[in-house]
């Protein structure tokens, strides 16, 4: 390792990874401004092209809404993630999620969180795109994000550190 | 201290979105703001902690404001909830 990545603590960064399989986008290109203007943090959004969403790093479940549209997650390393599937879907209701997950479970990145059916949503009216931002974005110091290109689960998105 | 109550109009609750725009309206003051919910208590700063509150329609919160300018936080607090949730 070279004295700027050691200087720039390099090897400090956390990685989370893409939770679903899709392309991944830049944040301000999600048309509802609570994500696009990053009032609940910095992050990504991914269009899903599966309805399976997954563990994006070693973390506790913080909060998972019952109605199976969103996952908040505690990070073993410190990172509050938020993951939305799809826009206004709160008023869903629950209908076209499944959820495997409850508030308080340790999952291991790659773990399936929750199940949702990308086409009966869209059908439904509903943008699926799927932004996933961290809460405590301030806590960090360096935020590297890879969007542009087409993700698969397990891919690194996010690089953080402090 | 000042504190107000307020029963959720909101069909949704306090879901993501307008738990954002909460932190985001309570980041503007310097008084320590707490939101107390039938499922606890949580730093009303701290979007994880709002939302984990998972509020519901018909819910009473009740918003304490304490600090330099908790009287001008506490009436436009009320005014964000009243036009908001």
């Amino acid at each position: 390792m070279g004295f700027f990545d050691k200087l720039f603590g390099k090897d400090s960064l956390n990685t989370i990874y893409a939770p679903v399989n899709g392309e991944a986008v830049d944040i301000k290109q999600v048309s509802d401004p609570t994500f696009g203007e990053e009032i609940l943090g910095k992050g990504i959004a991914i269009r899903p092209s599966e309805g399976k969403v997954f563990a994006p790093c070693d973390a506790t479940v913080d909060m998972m809404f019952e109605t199976g549209h969103a996952v908040s997650l505690i990070a073993d390393f410190g990172a509050e993630i938020l993951i939305h599937v799809g826009l206004d879907t709160v008023e869903l209701k629950g209908k076209h999620y499944s959820v495997h997950i409850k508030n308080g479970d340790k999952v291991k990145k790659g773990d399936l969180l929750i199940e949702f059916d990308c086409e009966a949503i869209k059908n439904d009216g509903y943008d699926t795109i799927t932004p996933l931002v961290i809460c405590n974005t301030a806590d960090y110091s360096t935020f590297k994000i890879s969007v542009g290109k087409p993700v698969n689960v397990g891919d690194a998105v996010i690089e953080l550190g402090k | 201290m000042k504190e107000f109550s307020y029963e959720i109009k909101d069909a949704m609750g306090i879901h993501a979105r307008p738990a954002g725009l909460l932190v985001k309206a309570v980041g503007d003051y310097q008084s320590a703001i707490t939101i107390v919910a039938p499922n606890g208590k949580a730093d009303a700063k701290r979007i994880m902690a709002v939302m984990r509150l998972a509020v519901k329609q018909g819910n009473t919160v009740t918003v304490t404001c304490e600090g330099a300018d908790e009287e001008k936080a506490c009436i436009e607090l009320q005014a964000f909830f009243e036009a908001n949730l």
